[in-house]
């Protein structure tokens, strides 16, 4: 809710950078975020060189170079990346800056913004903030 | 600018393959906000007097209101229609994602009228509206279905209202499943929908619904969050959903056991939150939005029903079909509950009619179905009984889907004398003997014997309400009481709020979540003065459709028979106690000593042209 305001200024989960995926006739729900992946596909695939990593790890969007192909979008295994229905380019969460609207909203505690440890495995570009999620009961998109 | 309200309904006639939308008149809005008010508008201007429930004319329709859809709490939608049960107004509400649904796909409600020649569902995809064929769906259950579609349509994540068997084969209870776990339960919408060969609305909205002030609507949702969390009633129903209440009503006397002939059940904790916590519960559940998450999910493991997924055993059908029909197997009663589900099924009115056929039978004026032991206790027997019903399978099967009040004019034999229900709608699962204020709102519910538009028990028990001291047992301040709490439901209704929200949240504070919502400044008290123009406009409804106000009564069971246990033990609402709340109540309302608003009362409160 908070992040499709953010985006277009009305409320609608579709339109969110995030989802909640419900399974089993809601036994289980999930909220599903963009894993700022390390071999990001979306990046990979996308002919525009629209998409890159900032320092920080979170894989951004510039939407002045995209050319709306939707490739990010059809290789993504989670469809974390939507296409804006005005200007028919992509768009997916790039962290708000540091501060998810979604964690601020959510009223459960199931969204948090965890710093990871770094450990040997970890790669150099993913000191920084990410998201992490843990199962709970809401649909606050 | 993207607005809250979107203004615009969407018609659709199935007779004549039909579809246009529009406007939402003016009037409408200023005078009864959304949800409820305006759905009540609609039927009582366009719905002819006398309108066969189950004929092509009737009205079925979803309604949302001003605050679906956006950030406010625990919010959900209406269906609004005629009722097959009672042949009076009927609102029932749902929550889950379908009301959302319907804003985001640009209307503020969806009519559908007419009857489609065969089975259909329809399929609206923003502003793209399809007809399609049902044939091949028709006859499954209202999870099969539901899935069926989703498939045919290739998208998990639209919204469908559907119907079961049940309703396929025009239970006068039959409900319209809101996937998962939750349904436009009473009065027999899911009957009207059948009527129409309407198996299914399915919606896909990508639009976004905004409000008109911003910055003033998140801080009162902020305020809205908070009084949520600030209530003790709101944490329970966190902590174990409406489960606890069974508990509660037991040691007050007011759950139904054996067709309401007591008020307590020795096991009833078997029932409660407890049995519920061990053997079904593993996690919770919201509706979209909604930070109080009433529902537990889990599945029956063990026993004979092993393997089920199934929703809390709310309180309604914790008492209905498990104490009420002398059942005491939680697993069993999830299995029950959940069969009703699947035939789409009022679980509530399915225990009040098994309950009923049960006393009946072993009064020995109802034989016996083959091969089954109608029996209290015995759910063999309540299982036997739901599939028959769905399917107006046998004899009894057919009658009992008629509901308890025509069931027991059929079989005669005094019959009457133990079938509860207050206009035909069976009765829910709070005995009123110990309460009488509880009996005047079943005795005045615009759709029939409910517990929902009003709930006055709680202030009965509680022994205040405004300053006033009340007793349980005695008639004074109840009919104030009552009115009160009817005109706050309807006001907030309009919302559509989802009754538990407004027990943390205050009317000033949902007044102010609208009027940020809609740019229009609107008080607490226009809130509850809306509620009460929408009570006399149903009243009128009713009176036009034929209803007779002597039928605002009881069940002849509370009038007559006095509570054998509990704390009221030996009470009950005699007819003197009826007429005098019930006179007090026409006064405090503006009607006359026969019920009918008057003249000067639908003046004040802007309904003459009604
Ligand atoms: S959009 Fe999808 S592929 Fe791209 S980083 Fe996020 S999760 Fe990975
Ligand atoms: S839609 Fe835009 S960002 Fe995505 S792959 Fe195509 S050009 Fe790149
Ligand atoms: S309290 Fe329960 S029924 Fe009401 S909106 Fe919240 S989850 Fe839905």
């Amino acid at each position: 809710m908070a992040c499709s305001f953010d985006l277009f200024g009305g409320y609608n989960p579709r339109l969110a950078r995030l989802s909640i995926l419900n399974k089993n006739e809601k036994l289980y729900h999930l909220p599903v975020v963009c894993n700022q992946c390390e071999q990001a596909y979306c990046l990979t695939v996308c002919p525009a060189k629209a998409i890159f990593r900032k320092e920080d790890g979170i894989v951004h969007i510039d939407q002045d170079r995209c050319i709306g192909c939707g490739l990010c979008a059809r290789y993504c295994p989670i469809d974390m990346i939507l296409m804006d229905p005005e200007n028919k380019k992509a768009y997916k969460c790039e962290m708000c800056q540091g501060q998810p609207l979604c964690v601020e909203a959510c009223p459960t505690g199931a969204l948090e913004l965890v710093t990871p440890v770094k450990t040997s495995s970890s790669p150099e570009n993913r000191s920084n903030p990410e998201a992490k999620f843990a199962p709970d009961d809401r649909e606050t998109n | 600018m993207i607005e809250a309200y979107t203004h615009t309904l969407l018609m659709i006639d199935l007779s004549r393959t039909a579809v246009e939308t529009i406007p939402v008149p003016a009037p409408y809005v200023r005078e009864f906000i959304g949800g409820k008010g305006v759905g009540a508008k609609l039927l009582h201007d366009r719905l002819p007097p006398g309108t066969d429930p189950l004929s092509p004319e009737n009205m079925l329709m979803f309604m949302t209101g001003p605050l679906t859809a956006t950030m406010a709490p625990a919010m959900r939608g209406c269906v609004v229609t005629k009722s097959p049960l009672t042949h009076t107004f009927l609102d029932s509400y749902f929550g889950g994602s379908f009301s959302p649904e319907i804003k985001y796909a640009g209307y503020d409600g969806i009519i559908i009228t007419g009857r489609a020649e065969r089975p259909v569902y329809i399929w609206i995809d923003d502003h793209r509206v399809e007809i399609r064929d049902a044939g091949h769906i028709w006859g499954k259950d209202a999870l099969d279905s539901n899935e069926a579609i989703k498939r045919e349509l290739s998208d998990d994540t639209i919204k469908i209202a559907g119907i079961g068997q049940a309703g396929e084969n025009l239970v006068s209870f039959a409900l319209i499943c809101c996937e998962y776990n939750r349904q436009a339960g009473r009065g027999g919408a899911g009957a009207v929908m059948g009527s129409k060969n309407l198996k299914a609305v399915a919606v896909r909205g990508s639009n976004p619904v905004g409000v008109s002030d911003p910055q003033r609507f998140t801080a009162a949702c902020k305020k809205a969050f908070k009084e949520l969390e600030a209530s003790p009633d709101v944490e329970a129903l966190r902590d174990a959903g409406t489960a606890s209440a069974v508990e509660f009503a037991n040691e007050t006397g007011l759950l139904p056991h054996k067709n309401y002939r007591n008020g307590t059940f020795d096991k009833a904790s078997k029932l409660a939150d407890k049995g519920q916590r061990k053997h079904l519960w593993m996690g919770s559940n919201a509706c979209m939005g909604c930070p109080i998450r009433c529902s537990k999910i889990g599945a029956v493991r063990t026993g004979k029903f092993k393997g089920i997924v199934t929703d809390i055993v709310e309180y309604e059908s914790a008492g209905l079909m498990g104490s009420n029909l002398d059942i005491s197997d939680v697993r069993a009663v999830a299995h029950l509950v959940k069969l009703c589900d699947r035939f789409g099924m009022d679980s509530m009115s399915t225990g009040t009619v098994i309950g009923f056929a049960m006393e009946a039978c072993e009064r020995g004026i109802l034989p016996s179905p083959k091969d089954v032991d109608l029996k209290f206790g015995n759910v063999a027997a309540a299982e036997h009984l739901i599939r028959a019903i769905a399917q107006r399978k046998e004899g009894l099967g057919a009658l009992l889907a008629k509901g308890v009040r025509r069931a027991a004019e059929e079989i005669g034999n005094a019959a009457e004398d133990f079938a509860m229900h207050t206009k035909g709608l069976e009765s829910p699962a709070w005995g009123p003997r110990g309460v009488s204020g509880m009996g005047l709102a079943y005795m005045t519910t615009d759709r029939g014997g409910c517990h929902q538009r009003g709930f006055p028990l709680a202030y009965e028990l509680g022994g205040e309400w405004e300053d006033k001291k009340l007793d349980p047992l005695s008639t004074e301040h109840k009919a104030q009481l009552v009115a009160s709490l009817q005109n706050h439901s309807a006001g907030t209704d309009t919302l559509v709020k989802c009754d538990f929200g407004s027990f943390g949240i205050s009317t000033e504070t949902y007044a102010e979540m609208l009027s940020a919502a809609v740019g229009r400044e609107i008080t607490a008290r226009d809130i509850l003065e809306t509620g009460e123009r929408i009570w006399s406009l149903t009243r009128m409804f009713n009176i036009a459709q034929g209803l007779d106000t002597s039928q605002d009564t009881l069940p002849k069971r509370f009038i007559k028979e006095p509570l054998p246990d509990g704390p009221a033990k030996g009470h009950r609402i005699t007819k003197d106690d009826m007429a005098t709340m019930l006179q007090e109540y026409y006064q405090v309302r503006g009607w006359d000593t026969k019920g009918i608003p008057t003249e000067e009362t639908l003046a004040r409160l802007n309904l003459t042209q009604s």
